[in-house]
């Protein structure tokens, strides 16, 4: 028995490992092919049909190449550093449900370590531990230009954290729970029948959380247009300056591992995980119902990834001031707001409807005061240049 | 004291000044063109080029001008002449005048080796037109490639402004270039079977301020534009030639005389425009050696140049000669050193011991001194305009005043090789930096009996094979320092190039021999000379001018007052 | 918006340049007036802009209309690339009509060039039409910046650009081309539609017209 669940899980882990490594080879494919799209062009066409064997040239191209360790590093962080950084992100994945799941012990459980209460805590927690690949790499490169880029990774990191977890307050709250499963299960769950229990998803309850989420998620994954620490015209390449071939790829690997991570928790969390009206709900017993479930959970991380990598092409880099005064000056205090929404609309029992209008109105409000505060800088500035 | 007015400027000639209206205009800037004007020939202005209003300003103070422009080069400056050079009137006679020379001229700049330096470019541009209006087909004239063996004629580029004749006819006496025909079809030429061979045909290339006549030695080896150009003297005879030596990328490839009545005046003879070639030739020493020592060689496996290890044994050997015996230690100068790498060596051999003998080397003396220009005969004609020396080296009188200073008996040269020859000399240095052939046989034989024998030189030779030690040394276009010539005008040579390979110049040697820190500095060693040697006393300023200066104001100039 | 901007930005150029070319541009530069001077003001920014979230929407729109137009890429090695008549590659020397080499070696390329990589030794020519030919005519095809400064600078239209541009080799001596290698590259380029002969004189002065065994001047300026 208890040999039986070890291996179910050794199976259920090497499966989900594999399976991450290998999306986010093929992620980076996709995100090449994205950008050549959206910049009109064909992006790798190549190596295999429609350039399909590229990621595969990569891998062996970083298996490869020569491994080059400085003379001037500190040996042992430097190799430590992206360990941790694949370590980590996989090490989140580990309470991410990517499929339903029962309290019923018999059934095939789609997540690695199931019925973990304090879920989402454990992902925050390990994934911050994250930082400190940036930071060791930075500081063990023994590069200026690698300090640089850690100490900025350091910074965006520990700031974008806040809204970020505190995003999620409202969401557990209402959901009255830690466990992904349940907060997913709750979403699924909203006393809504058919299509309307669409919008029993947080995405629409809590529309401003959601967005916080997502902006601070792609801030701690270092994705565009947060990747200041490794700002390639100012850094050279931030942290990972020196590192090369399958080191470089660890880094690059758990970069991408963060996003799907990211995609899965945001799925999880906002869009209803496994749940989409008419195909799969809480209560959906037929025969492959679970397939169903994972199929419609991946179709929304894929949603997700999408997402993200259209973000990257679109947005600019933000200068560093303005990342610090994004997170400080804005969302740290709508993530507050939030919360006491939620807890207000919770405590004196109003309808649930009031909570997406007030949120959005709390968006809305939040960036036309920026904007009503922007113009009277600018108009401040011409007057004191004139 | 003659007052001359030029563009309303006047111009103060002083009164024992003989100047025409080109050289008085140059005094203030204004640049009156010409061609067939060169301050040693002749005049006879035939190039119309430097026609310019001129008149004169009478005692009352009005001005009447001469109705038709007269050429300038043949207009004496003198007192009350009124000169206009920027009117519309003169202006318009050298736009003409230029488009009238560019007639029947090929326009070959692209292939012409004159291209650079030539002023008919110079002038064209400047002052001419830049569409000539004619129509017909040019005159085209064969080149002479054998009008001699030195000099080469492209026919149709000349302007016929006659320099070269009149210089053959002048300086050279010899007469071989002459102008055949007229009119349009008038063309430089030799007497037939009589090429312009003598021995100053190399100056008329500089003479021809076109593309007409072209070294042959030069032709086509570099585009002028390309040359780097330093003063510095000739080392060829005692006449010292103020020249300039123009260079590419570390190559000399010619010798230009330069104007400076001092010393021979505007030109230079063709066995010292051409005799620098041994600065580049292949038997050049280029490395450091003590003979029969393996030589250490680098990663490369080419020899490593081990300069401070071999002056070292040199310099140790040196002292432990004089310790023993002084007199058996001496050097032997040669009169193609200059005077600051005679002083250092001295200074450094003197300090070693008072008793060790510095010798002047041979004088190479060929013939007599050949004395231009000639008559019809060949004999020389009273005042000689140009001399070339029997005397055929740089420095004698700079060495030797070296010399006399730290030895007061002259040490006889003969007298040092019988001590060699007797094996009474233990160690020696003879320092050459000159062409080959200039110690013969027997003195060579005699030397080789020295049992150590250090030879700083630029060539592979007889001598060089004899050493113990052989040290590349740096010719005249390789370094800074002096040279004295036959009248005592002490003149600067400039340092062009750099030596080949791992060469060192001759005054760095010398100052590492004497342990020496710092770099070789010519002008404060001259300043340095200046205080210590009574006779070099002109050389307080350090710097000596584009002209020299004169170390004995006794040895009287009736050359230059001849000339 | 920011389309329409850049082409104001672009016809203002053209009205300066024709303004500078019209007579002589001293004079007129001289006569500048304040009203010639085409200040740029930073835009104002309205509260709709200054949300920026529109902005965002807004450029996500235009990346994904982009992601659905057709590329605009030339698949190189299978789709030769359509080069402007005037495009600069590999050099060549060009032959007169007897297939001599033209150049007369007057260092004039070997002289405006800003990479020095020509290196021309001239000597005597044995042909009675010409002084001077070169002996050695060498070209670093590496240094080379193509620039196309030699071709203008060339009295004899011997050297030209061609339009071949992929230079490949496995070491630097074999991409220094000589005299040999650079007519060949004229044999293969000289009737190639996009390397017509860019002569219009040809030969060297009028010396060459007349002294005979010369060749005609070749004045045709297609191929």
């Amino acid at each position: 028995m208890t040999l039986t669940l070890l291996l179910v899980w050794l199976v259920k882990i090497a499966l989900v490992i594999g399976a991450i490594l290998g999306a986010c080879a093929y992620l980076i494919y996709v995100e090449r092919k994205l950008s050549a799209y959206m910049q009109d062009r064909m992006g790798p066409n190549r190596v295999g049909p429609w350039g399909l064997l590229q990621s595969v040239a990569d891998g062996l191209k970083f298996i490869l190449k020569e491994d080059v360790i400085p003379r001037h590093v500190d040996r042992f962080l430097f190799i430590l550093a992206p360990c941790i950084a694949m370590l980590t992100t996989l090490l989140a994945f580990a309470v991410v449900p990517f499929g339903p799941t029962s309290s019923d012990p018999k059934e095939v459980q789609f997540v690695i370590a199931p019925g973990i209460d304090v879920g989402i805590v454990f992902v925050f927690a390990v994934g911050s531990l994250a930082v400190y690949s940036f930071i060791l790499g930075g500081w063990a490169s023994n590069n200026k230009y690698s300090l640089l880029g850690a100490l900025r990774s350091s910074a965006q990191v520990i700031s974008y954290e806040i809204p970020l977890g505190t995003s999620i307050l409202g969401v557990v709250l209402m959901s009255s729970s830690l466990n992904l499963e349940r907060i997913i299960q709750s979403q699924a769950d909203q006393g809504l029948a058919g299509w309307q229990s669409l919008f029993g998803w947080n995405v629409w309850m809590q529309p401003l959380a959601a967005m916080i989420f997502l902006v601070s998620a792609l801030a701690e994954a270092n994705r565009l247009p947060f990747d200041l620490p490794e700002a390639e015209q100012e850094l050279v390449g931030g942290y990972h300056t020196e590192y090369s071939a399958m080191k470089f790829a660890m880094f690059f690997l758990g970069e991408y591992t963060h996003m799907i991570t990211v995609s899965f928790l945001f799925s999880a969390l906002f869009l209803g995980g496994w749940h989409f009206p008419g195909i799969a709900g809480a209560g959906s017993v037929y025969t492959g119902a679970w397939a169903i479930k994972v199929a419609v959970l991946l179709a929304k991380v894929a949603a997700v990834v999408f997402f993200i990598m259209w973000i990257r092409w679109t947005l600019p880099r933000f200068r560093f001031d303005q990342l610090m005064s994004l997170t400080w000056q804005g969302l740290v205090p709508l993530a507050f707001l939030n919360i006491v929404l939620v807890m207000v609309v919770k405590q004196f029992g109003w309808p649930v409807w009031v909570l997406p209008i007030a949120s959005i109105m709390l968006f809305v409000g939040a960036v036309a005061i920026n904007g009503m505060v922007l113009q009277r800088r600018m108009r401040k500035q011409r007057l004191a240049a004139a | 004291m003659a007052i001359v007015t030029i563009n309303g400027q006047d111009v103060e000639i002083g009164d024992n000044e003989r100047l025409n209206v080109i050289q008085a205009a140059k005094r203030i800037g204004v640049e009156i063109p010409h061609y067939c004007w060169h301050p040693a020939l002749s005049v006879v202005a035939s190039c119309r080029m430097c026609l310019v209003e001129l008149g004169e300003k009478k005692p009352d103070g009005s001005v009447s001008m001469q109705p038709k422009l007269a050429p300038a080069c043949q207009m004496p400056a003198k007192h009350g002449t009124v000169v206009v050079t920027d009117s519309t009137k003169v202006k318009q006679a050298q736009a003409t005048n230029l488009e009238y020379l560019l007639l029947n001229h090929p326009l070959d700049c692209p292939t012409c080796d004159q291209a650079g330096e030539c002023f008919l470019q110079d002038y064209s541009y400047r002052f001419g037109r830049s569409a000539s209006r004619m129509e017909e087909p040019k005159i085209l004239r064969a080149d002479k490639p054998s009008i001699g063996d030195q000099i080469t004629l492209f026919t149709d580029r000349c302007v016929m402004c006659t320099r070269c004749v009149r210089f053959t006819r002048e300086l050279s006496g010899t007469s071989e270039l002459q102008v055949i025909n007229r009119g349009a079809l008038a063309e430089i030429d030799i007497y037939p079977g009589q090429p312009c061979n003598n021995k100053l045909a190399g100056n008329v290339v500089d003479l021809c301020p076109v593309g007409a006549l072209c070294s042959k030695d030069f032709l086509y080896k570099q585009r002028v534009w390309w040359l780097k150009t330093r003063e510095s003297v000739c080392p060829n005879c005692s006449t010292g030639c103020s020249i300039t030596v123009d260079q590419n990328e570390e190559h000399v490839y010619r010798l230009r005389p330069r104007s400076n009545p001092q010393a021979q005046g505007h030109f230079m003879c063709d066995e010292g425009r051409f005799g620098f070639k041994y600065v580049h030739a292949a038997e050049r020493l280029t490395r450091p050696a003590i003979k029969n020592e393996s030589v250490s060689t680098n990663g490369n496996g080419e020899v490593a140049p081990d300069w401070s290890r071999i002056l070292g044994r040199v310099r140790q050997v040196f002292s432990q000669h004089t310790e023993e015996d002084p007199n058996g230690v001496a050097a032997i100068f040669s009169p193609w050193m200059t005077c600051e790498d005679a002083y250092l060596l001295a200074s450094w051999l003197r300090s070693l011991s008072p008793a060790v003998r510095l010798a002047l080397g041979p004088i190479p003396i060929v013939g007599e001194d050949d004395l231009y220009p000639k008559d019809w005969r060949g004999e020389p004609v009273q005042p000689p305009r140009f001399v070339i020396r029997a005397e055929k080296c740089p420095n004698r009188r700079g060495v030797e005043a070296v010399l006399k200073h730290f030895q007061q008996a002259e040490v006889e040269i003969g007298a040092l090789f019988d001590d060699a020859r007797a094996g009474k000399l233990h160690a020696a240095q003879v320092v050459h930096p000159g062409p080959g052939g200039w110690l013969n046989g027997d003195q060579i034989t005699a030397l080789a009996r020295v049992p150590f024998l250090v030879v700083q030189g630029l060539l592979k030779s007889d001598l060089s094979d004899a050493a113990q030690v052989v040290l590349p040394g740096a010719s005249f276009a390789e370094k800074d320092g002096t040279f004295v010539n036959h009248a005592g005008l002490a003149q600067m040579i400039k340092r062009s190039i750099r030596c080949p390979a791992e060469g060192y110049t001759d005054a760095r040697i010398f100052m590492e021999l004497a342990g020496h820190t710092g770099l070789f500095n010519a002008r404060l060693l001259r300043q340095e000379m200046a205080r210590e040697i009574p006779h070099f006393a002109a050389f307080a300023a350090g710097d000596l001018g584009d002209q020299g200066v004169r170390l004995d104001a006794s040895v009287a100039s009736q050359e230059v007052a001849a000339r | 918006m920011g389309l329409a901007g850049c082409r104001r930005a672009v016809a203002k150029l053209r009205l300066v340049s024709r303004f500078e070319e019209a007579g002589s541009a001293l004079e007129n530069q001289s006569a500048m007036k304040a009203e010639d001077v085409h200040w740029v003001d930073e835009p104002t920014i309205g509260l709709w802009e200054a949300m920026y979230v529109p902005a965002i929407l807004g450029g996500l729109a235009t990346t994904l209309r982009h992601a659905f137009q057709k590329p605009v890429t030339q698949e190189y090695p299978e789709v030769a690339p359509d080069l402007p008549p005037n495009y600069r590659g590999v050099h060549r020397l060009n032959r007169d009509a007897q297939g001599r080499v033209k150049c007369v070696a007057c260092m004039l390329c070997a002289t405006v060039c800003p990479a020095h990589c020509i290196d021309i030794i001239g000597d005597q020519a044995p042909w009675a039409d010409r002084d001077k030919y070169p002996t050695k005519f060498e070209i670093d095809e590496l240094r080379c910046i193509y620039c196309g400064m030699c071709e203008q600078a060339c009295p004899v239209d011997a050297i030209e650009l061609t339009s071949i541009y992929d230079l490949t080799g496995v070491s630097r001596e074999e991409l220094i081309y000589d005299r040999e290698k650079l007519l060949i590259i004229y044999d293969q380029t000289k009737d190639n539609p996009k390397d017509p002969i860019r002569t219009t004189g040809g030969t060297l002065g009028p010396a060459a017209k007349i002294l005979g065994a010369i060749s005609p001047p070749t004045t045709n300026t297609k191929c």
